[in-house]
């Protein structure tokens, strides 16, 4: 009650300060008449009476500042006061201000897009229920590097059964089996259109404890049963794609044109519902071949399972290890299972990881890394601002010195600083916040794929807290730092009035702090430079194939309404009539789009040839299928033999072009020209397996990614089978801009089939551009980072030159009374300015080596210690301060002895 | 913030509310009252009176109210709160314990 009436009061005092300042002065009016009237009474005459009674009880108004003290509202008053105060004076001096906000902008802004980043992507739960029970099983051959690979659908349905820390294990599939590329085509209306698929069993949706929308899920009946040729045609549709293709109408039980197949459509999904960031647009059933789910060699299966109550990680990971141990015995089979000791390149062991980790992976360092970088960047902005506020406050001494001898408290002063810190830091935060979100949404926008889980970034509470700390902070630091200066007594502060000379130890902060600032720079442009390098490797490398003027789209022909001849005919007549549009020099289809596709993996029979684990075939790693005169367009050199030609089409004996990877693989040093090979002819299309000739030897192309090493390439031409697998890449050598075949590529497509979409239409830079996209978003990030830091450290040390210069003017006129040169002022100041950035460079460059080593997983084709970046780095900060140096350098030399000494 | 008074640290709200106990007075009334029933001996400064009723008033021990006097002129009024009443007590036992021990004291010596 007590405390709750002490508040009403002192509200009463804050708000209605008008009514309560006049009550006190009727009170205090009242009390002066009552002694005048007693002076009066007394005998005095009037006037007199009031002269005395005023000098007896003295300042009414000093009376009423103490009762005001005592309704102690002068916190909130004074906070006031130092606000207006703040914005006026900042007004007075709108480049500090601007320089000041605008660098705490960019600091703050900067952190804030990129924690945005670190807790929308890995710190912040997955969107199911309980995440952290969510675990991914995969497959890792250590042999030959792969990890993350699926399972095979005998391998799940045993871990399905063994297992006892589970609650729920359920698969998907974006490839492998009916709908191969993970993308299906959809009408909707009398749109085509190409969207993102997954293939799910009903387990994966118990699993991740998701509920539709609308309608249901699949039962266990529609995805465990696998007969037939073709899953059942039933789909659930994204709420996302429901809303945009189909504008929320009423679906469920309607059906849709998918892959060429009308589908009911079962269910909606909730927004936002998702399995490994696929972005995924329907979910259809799962569903293998029946022959392909007995094969313990086809890896299909991505698995997630969801841990039973209070069972732990470890637990599971001890369970999974001992069934690795006898999984053989288990099963009753020695053929390709799991092994603890995986030394082949045909041996696999299995893997569980937190769902979270899988879905991040490689980019959590990246991510840390651009935090990192941005926390730098960070502290230079802090190390600027101190310097900056230093400077200000050494020209403010005489007004904070006047303002002690008027009275002011220290406190009190140094609550005027921390709230002319507040001041700017706020309006910092608030411009810094705006920028970190316009630029979250742009970088979401310029680069969609390169960052996971980006539907689910925003700026929310807990960003909001760090960007509110990192305001905070900084204001403190402004107070503080002033209040570091305000230290000296009054007395010698006065005595040295405007000359504003000062202690030593304000000099070795200020250089210190420009020494830190000038360190930080060069460990980001350290890193920025060699990711730069690396971006530049990566786009020198030599793919296999000559990548200018080439444009290329994607098609596909569902396999439910097509077979394999009239899909050749098909692709036959849009290659045909592509190559008569003027400007088009060459049109080729393939299977698969270098340089970075998805591998095949395809056990091949190989004549005569025994591979290392005793079996008779060879696994291939790329099959390509063609049609055209593919290596002549592709510009892909063929270094033995010949490649395929016209002739081949009608003659009876099949023939295969290998490349020099798997020429030297399979055949060590023999003649590859002449051996025989048997790829599976369900693989493309044809009826039965047939030998094939070796009649030539390409140049490898690398075909997923281009930093990785070429694997082993199979090369089969279509035109000599009459078959085609459903979906085709054709490539256009042209002298068109993709923008340009647009609309003939379009219209030739719609000729041939009306209900099949043209995706990916563009040219082949932008698949390189697309298929290096992380490694130069971070170089590109990070650059505009160090560019950022650079730029800091270099109005830090122009501004530590420039105040000393000011404040040395009367040393400086006398030297140069005394007979110093010109050039001597200009070197002695230039001088001390590169000392203090050859400090920094030094211990920046150790700090670098230091910590490169953690972005060394980063790097393509350059060393962490790379000498030419180091080189180019120390040169461009050196030419920096140069230039930073050199400009107050001048001024001073620049001094006319005469005027400087007569100021004085 | 010293001020400078002749009155032993602290006893001035005492002696407020101590005056106050009897009837609702303003300020320049009660410093007469003080003054005549000390019989001239304490004189309260309107510097060390004027704040302290308002620091007073902020703790919720008295409250003022606009009323007018007997010449009919409006002055500020304080009256003691219930809280004050409490406050009175434990000042007027504080003040006990302490003349008590300086008596001792003086005398002692």
């Amino acid at each position: 009650m007590r405390i709750l009436g002490k508040a009403r009061l002192r509200l009463r005092s804050l708000c209605r300060r008008p009514n309560v300042d006049f009550e006190l002065e009727a009170e205090l009016r009242f009390h002066l008449d009552q002694l005048i009237e007693e002076n009066i009474s007394s005998g005095m005459p009037p006037e007199e009476a009031r002269r005395a009674a005023q000098r007896m009880i003295g300042g009414i108004a000093q009376h009423k500042e103490e009762c005001r003290d005592m309704r102690r509202v002068n916190f909130v008053e004074d906070l006031v006061q130092d606000i207006r105060y703040t914005i006026r004076s900042l007004a007075k001096s709108p480049g500090f201000t601007g320089v000041v906000v605008a660098t705490l902008a960019l600091g703050i802004g900067a952190n804030t897009a990129i924690f945005t980043i670190v807790h929308g992507v890995l710190l912040r739960p997955l969107d199911y229920p309980k995440p952290d029970q969510l675990m991914y099983l995969a497959a890792e051959s250590p042999a030959t590097g792969d990890t993350r690979n699926p399972l095979s659908a005998p391998e799940y349905a045993e871990f399905r059964q063994m297992n006892q820390s589970f609650a729920a294990v359920g698969a998907y599939s974006t490839g492998g089996a009916a709908y191969t590329t993970g993308e299906v085509n959809l009408t909707a209306g009398d749109r085509p259109l190409r969207v993102r698929s997954i293939s799910v069993d009903a387990h994966l949706l118990k699993a991740l404890s998701i509920q539709p929308e609308q309608g249901r899920f699949f039962s266990d009946e529609e995805t465990a049963r696998w007969t037939g040729t073709l899953p059942p045609p039933i789909a659930i549709l994204s709420h996302e794609l429901w809303r945009t293709a189909f504008g929320g109408r009423s679906l469920v039980g309607q059906k849709v044109e998918i892959e060429g197949r009308l589908h009911e459509i079962v269910g909606i999904m909730p927004p936002g519902a998702d399995v490994m960031d696929n972005q995924t647009q329907v979910w259809l059933p799962l569903w293998l071949h029946p022959s392909t789910a007995r094969q313990r060699g086809v890896h299909v299966l991505y698995v997630i399972a969801r841990l039973k109550d209070g069972v732990t990680f470890e637990a599971a990971q001890t369970e999974l290890n001992a069934f690795i141990k006898d999984w053989g015995e288990r099963v009753g089979t020695k053929d390709h299972v799991p092994t603890n000791n995986p030394v082949r390149a045909v041996d696999h062991t299995l893997q569980l990881q937190a769902l979270q980790d899988a879905i991040v992976g490689s980019s959590s360092r990246q991510i840390w890394v651009l935090q990192a970088a941005v926390g730098f960047v960070l502290l230079i902005v802090c190390a600027n601002l101190a310097n900056l506020v230093m400077a200000r406050a050494g020209s403010r001494r005489r007004e904070f010195v006047l303002r002690t001898a008027l009275g002011a408290s220290r406190g009190r002063l140094l609550r005027q600083s921390v709230t002319e810190g507040a001041v700017m830091s706020g309006a910092g935060g608030i411009l810094g916040l705006w920028l970190a979100s316009a630029g979250v949404r742009a970088l979401i926008r310029a680069y969609p794929t390169s960052i996971p889980r980006t539907s689910e970034l925003t700026i929310d509470l807990p960003v909001l807290l760090v960007a509110l700390g990192l305001s905070t902070g900084t204001a403190l630091l402004f107070g503080f730092v002033s209040l570091g200066r305000g230290r000296t007594s009054m007395a010698t502060a006065l005595k040295e009035g405007a000359r504003g000379a000062s202690g030593a130890w304000r000099h070795y902060a200020r250089r210190g702090l420009v020494t830190a600032q000038v360190a930080f720079a060069v460990m980001l442009v350290i890193g920025a430079g060699l990711l730069v390098r690396t971006v530049y490797n990566l786009t020198r490398i030599d793919a296999g194939f000559d990548r200018s003027r080439l444009v290329t789209f994607s098609m596909t022909l569902p396999m439910a309404n097509s077979d394999p001849d009239t899909r050749a005919q098909a692709y036959q007549r849009v290659l045909d009539r592509l190559r008569s549009v003027p400007g088009v020099l060459g049109t080729v289809a393939m299977s698969g789009l270098p340089p970075d596709r998805t591998p095949d993996a395809v056990a091949t029979p190989v004549e005569n040839y025994t591979s290392d684990d005793g079996r008779p075939f060879a696994i291939v790693d790329y099959y390509q299928f063609v049609m055209g005169d593919y290596f002549g367009t592709m510009g892909i050199p063929i270094v033995a033999g010949r490649g395929f030609e016209r002739t081949d089409n009608a003659s009876q004996g099949k023939v295969a072009i290998v490349n020099e990877t798997l020429a030297k693989r399979i055949w060590k040093g023999q003649n590859p020209i002449g051996q025989r090979l048997r790829p599976p002819g369900g693989s493309f299309g044809a009826t039965d397996d047939v030998w094939h000739t070796v009649i030539g030897v390409a140049k490898d192309v690398r075909q997923r990614g281009v930093e990785r090493p070429a694997g082993t390439e199979l090369y089969v031409s279509l035109d000599q089978h009459g078959v085609s697998p459903p979906s085709m890449n054709v490539v256009m050598r042209t002298t068109l801009p993709p923008a340009a075949l647009s609309g003939t590529v379009q219209r030739v497509v719609r000729e041939v089939d009306a209900a099949v979409p043209v995706v990916r239409l563009r040219d082949m830079d932008s698949v390189f551009a697309e298929s290096i996209r992380r490694p130069r978003l971070l170089a590109q990030l990070l650059g505009a980072f160090a560019g950022l830091a650079l730029l800091l450290a270099a109005i830090g040390t122009y501004g530590v030159l420039s105040y000393m210069v000011t404040e040395r003017r009367r040393e400086i006129g006398i030297r140069v009374a005394l007979g110093a040169t010109r050039c001597n002022v200009l070197t002695q100041i230039m001088k001390q300015g590169l000392q203090v950035t050859m400090l920094g460079v030094t211990i920046g460059l150790a700090g670098a080596l230091a910590v490169n080593r953690l972005i060394a997983s980063l790097l393509f084709g350059v060393q962490p210690t790379d000498i030419v970046t180091i080189a180019f780095v120390i040169a461009t900060i050196t030419a920096v301060a140069v230039i930073a140096s050199w400009l107050p350098a001048w001024r001073a030399s620049r001094l006319d002895p005469n005027v400087v000494l007569r100021d004085e | 913030m010293a001020k400078p008074t002749d009155l032993v640290q602290g006893t001035l709200d005492l002696l407020i509310l101590k005056t106050l106990s009897l009837e609702p007075k303003h300020g320049w009334a009660i410093g007469k009252r003080i003054q005549q029933v000390s019989e001239e001996a304490l004189r309260i400064q309107q510097g060390s009176l004027y704040p302290a009723l308002h620091r007073l008033e902020q703790q919720a021990w008295i409250e003022a109210e606009w009323r007018p006097t007997e010449t009919g002129r409006m002055a500020k009024f304080y009256s003691l709160t219930r809280s004050g009443r409490k406050q009175l007590e434990r000042e007027l036992a504080n003040w006990a314990r302490l003349s008590t021990a300086i008596n001792i004291v003086v005398q002692e010596a």
